[in-house]
């Protein structure tokens, strides 16, 4: 490899260079701190790859944002984040840019730009078009950078991403720092294709192969690149030949690169290559160069001192960042109270579950710029498949986004939006999807306020529509999923059974500072039809509501199963039982106070959900009750979901496998018995 | 300052390494960088290169399997 410096500033590449040993030097203080057992963590070294982002930073600032991977220290460094603050996340101590609760493959430092950091491969990018969608929708001409190894091309986020980016033209570049070897398996053993650019051009945009090792012609090719992308020339691919000089994890040389391959890749090394380059041109002589060391070099030596000496972040922050609000993390026997919403004496109008749904969005977009929508057909015609965006796209343009069929793209955006404040609200169609989209839901939107130290936040809201109990749906359209999304800490769920609640749920979601679910029922979203406030109208998150006041058991439900407990109620009364239906609307943060109240009183309670019974919400609502009021009840809260099976095309089996009426009658009297 | 020479936890699912051979004699002066002992886990053999310029002490044998943490050696 020759350097041509003449075709670049010599003060610019001395600052590569200065950028590259400040890397070099973080890279041989981990290895060192590992090899010596100082440190103890897992480390993904990217020796070889330094002069990537050494050559990028000269032509962004720290309002140009960056997502990378857990093999990306050098981005983080070159970024700018404070090597104080990396180091001692990377050792888990509570001076870590994010207290320590990400570590090095999580980091996130809004304040150099550098906006998350993933350990799932190839789950930035559909992160990095939100951020880019943002800067878009504001007019700011800034780029996002999303950095990830050649490895990831294989996985299906990248592709919904490009995919997204290119028929969206975001100002986002895909960096993918081609090394060769996707964690232990190197080409061709994982993909036939020749190049990764072909994937960019066959959805539409510039895909453009640069040598990642040579600091000039990558900077060059880099300066172009970010020019044309910050002018809104639409998204570019770039494959940033490297080479991984280091194993996938731990430290020394790579054993992938045998005998001569390794020597090979040695002379690439950018390091030491752009070093001797200065040196040849006459642009530094050996002392400057080795001023530009030393002065890396105690640079990371204080930074590691410091994060020595910064206390192991401690129990005492295990709850917090979890949510905003501490109080939302479940805890048996916590009785907060909430306040309920006062009694609307305002105008109402008649509306079913989808216009309020839609009256919720318009009035939430009024009320905020912020505030968008994407989702797949939500664009007019046909203004979403439920009807809930009729007019909206015609009335709100680009707010309103029609999206690919691209559940992983359509997360992935919201969350990324969301880090910079927006407040996207997304639909993802039916809940039984949600399998598509559950690492960017799960992984990344509900742990990043944790993982970030509360650095960033993902207040972005996602509504999903259940289909169950209609028939003729199917296993894949009728599942209420709520207890897999329960089970991730990080998220808040609402759960309406009225149009009133729904409207009311939804626009408190919005305004939320978490993620947020709302799950609609399908039986519900036309059928059912009351006045409904106008105006701004919110329903606070975590407050039950009593349905039907009774005496006799506490019928503890949700969703489209209320009115089949408010029904079953009316039945139970002609049998001299008296039940009260508390509905709970928030499922987390769970009303715990209005549960055990309404308990307390009746002495009996079954939980009903149109959710498998097994594993499901009810179980761990009747564990509380009988944990909490033991000696109070007059027999053992129980529950009751649907049966464990998928749910079936057949009518009379969807009948029989999720609670009703009838089977919600006869589950109480056996409670009586 | 001395540097400690501990068996490092260079994998995810590393409890123990076994310090194949010493590269560098007792006693002997070593380059930061240059490599001071192999080590083998259960994925690949290592050369472990020096986390810093001086005297080695070598504090255990080669050819013995240490858990993860053991002090090995120091460099003085």
């Amino acid at each position: 490899m020759t350097i041509d410096v003449k075709s670049i500033d010599p003060g610019t590449l001395k600052e590569i260079y200065r950028q590259m040993s400040r890397i070099h030097e973080v890279d041989k203080a981990i290895q060192a701190g590992l090899s010596s057992g100082k440190f103890m963590f897992t480390y993904w070294p990217m020796t070889g790859q330094e002069g990537i982002p050494a050559s990028i930073a000269p032509l962004i600032t720290s309002e140009d944002h960056m997502v990378t991977i857990y093999r990306g220290i050098h981005d983080q460094v070159a970024k700018g984040v404070p090597l104080k603050g990396l180091f001692a996340e990377a050792l888990g101590r509570e001076g870590g840019v994010n207290k320590g609760k990400g570590g090095s493959p999580h980091i996130s430092d809004p304040s150099s730009g550098s906006m998350l950091t993933t350990a799932i491969v190839g789950a930035g990018a559909p992160i990095a078009n939100g951020l880019a969608l943002a800067e878009k929708l504001r007019g700011t001409d800034k780029v996002t950078i999303v950095n990830f190894g050649d490895g990831a091309t294989s996985i299906g986020a990248v592709h919904e991403a490009m995919n997204m980016a290119g028929v969206w033209e975001l100002p986002v570049i895909f960096l993918c720092q081609n090394n060769l070897i996707g964690e232990y398996t190197a080409i061709p053993d994982y993909t036939k294709g020749e190049n990764f650019t072909s994937r960019a051009e066959a959805l539409g945009f510039r895909g453009v192969r640069l040598n990642g090792n040579d600091p000039v012609a990558f900077h060059n090719g880099m300066k172009e690149i970010i020019a044309s992308v910050r002018e809104g020339k639409g998204p570019v691919f770039v494959e940033a030949m490297t080479n991984r000089l280091g194993p996938h994890a731990g430290v020394g040389w790579s054993h992938l690169l045998k005998g001569d391959d390794l020597k090979a890749a040695k002379t690439d090394w950018p390091v030491p290559a752009t070093r001797q380059a200065l040196l040849d041109a006459g642009i530094c002589t050996e002392e400057e160069l080795a001023d530009i060391d030393n002065s890396a070099k105690a640079e990371v030596a204080e930074a590691v001192e410091w994060a020595m000496n910064s206390p192991v972040t401690g129990e005492d922050e295990m709850l917090l960042d979890v949510y905003g609000d501490p109080d939302v993390v479940p805890r048996r026997g916590q009785r907060i109270k909430r306040e309920a919403e006062p009694e609307w004496t305002g105008e109402t109008k008649t509306m079913a579950m989808f216009e309020a749904v839609q009256d919720a969005l318009d009035l939430s977009m009024q009320a905020d710029e912020n505030v968008y929508c994407l989702g797949e057909d939500i664009g007019d015609d046909p203004g979403g498949v439920f009807k809930c965006f009729k007019g909206m796209q015609s009335k709100w343009g680009e707010r309103i986004r029609p999206t690919p069929i691209a559940e992983q793209a359509i997360i992935g955006c919201a969350t990324g939006s969301a880090l910079v404040g927006m407040k996207p609200v997304a639909e993802i169609m039916f809940a039984d999807f949600v399998g598509v989209c559950m690492d960017q839901i799960t992984n990344h939107a509900a742990k990043q306020r944790y993982m970030s130290g509360a650095t960033t936040t993902v207040p972005m809201t996602v509504r999903m529509i259940c289909g169950g109990g209609i028939g003729g749906f199917g296993a894949q359209h009728s599942q209420s999923t709520e207890a897999m999304l329960l089970h991730q800490p990080g998220l808040k769920i609402v759960y309406p059974s009225t149009p009133t609640e729904a409207k009311g749920l939804l626009m408190s979601c919005i305004a939320d500072e978490d993620p947020c679910i709302q799950f609609e029922s399908m039986m519900l979203t036309y059928a059912l039809k009351e006045e409904v406030p106008v105006g701004d109208y919110r329903i606070p998150l975590g407050v039950a509501k009593v349905k039907r006041e009774g005496t006799d058991i506490t019928l503890v439900t949700y969703g489209w199963q209320v009115m089949q407990c408010l029904l079953a109620a009316e039945e139970l009364a002609k049998e001299g039982i008296n039940a009260e239906v508390l509905d709970l609307r928030t499922l987390l943060p769970l009303d715990y106070d209005r549960i055990l109240s309404s308990v307390e009183k009746t002495g009996r309670a079954l939980v009903v959900h149109a959710a498998v019974e097994f594993c499901g919400l009810g179980s761990e609502i009747a564990s509380t009750i009988n944990e909490e009021l033991f000696t109070k009840l007059k027999g053992p809260a129980a529950r009751f979901g649907a049966a464990y099976a998928p749910i079936a095309y057949s009518k009379t089996i969807e009948t029989a496998q999720v609670p009703n009426v009838n089977s919600i009658v006869a589950r109480v009297r056996e409670m009586f018995k | 300052m001395s540097t400690s020479l501990t068996i490092p936890k260079l994998q995810m699912s590393s409890t123990e390494g076994t310090l194949a051979e010493w590269l560098v004699e007792d006693g002997a002066t070593v380059e930061e960088g240059q490599p001071i002992y192999s080590l083998e886990t259960d994925k690949s053999v290592q050369e472990i290169e020096a986390p810093a310029a001086g005297k080695l002490v070598q504090k255990q044998p080669a050819g013995e399997t240490y858990p993860v943490g053991t002090e090995i050696g120091e460099i003085v």
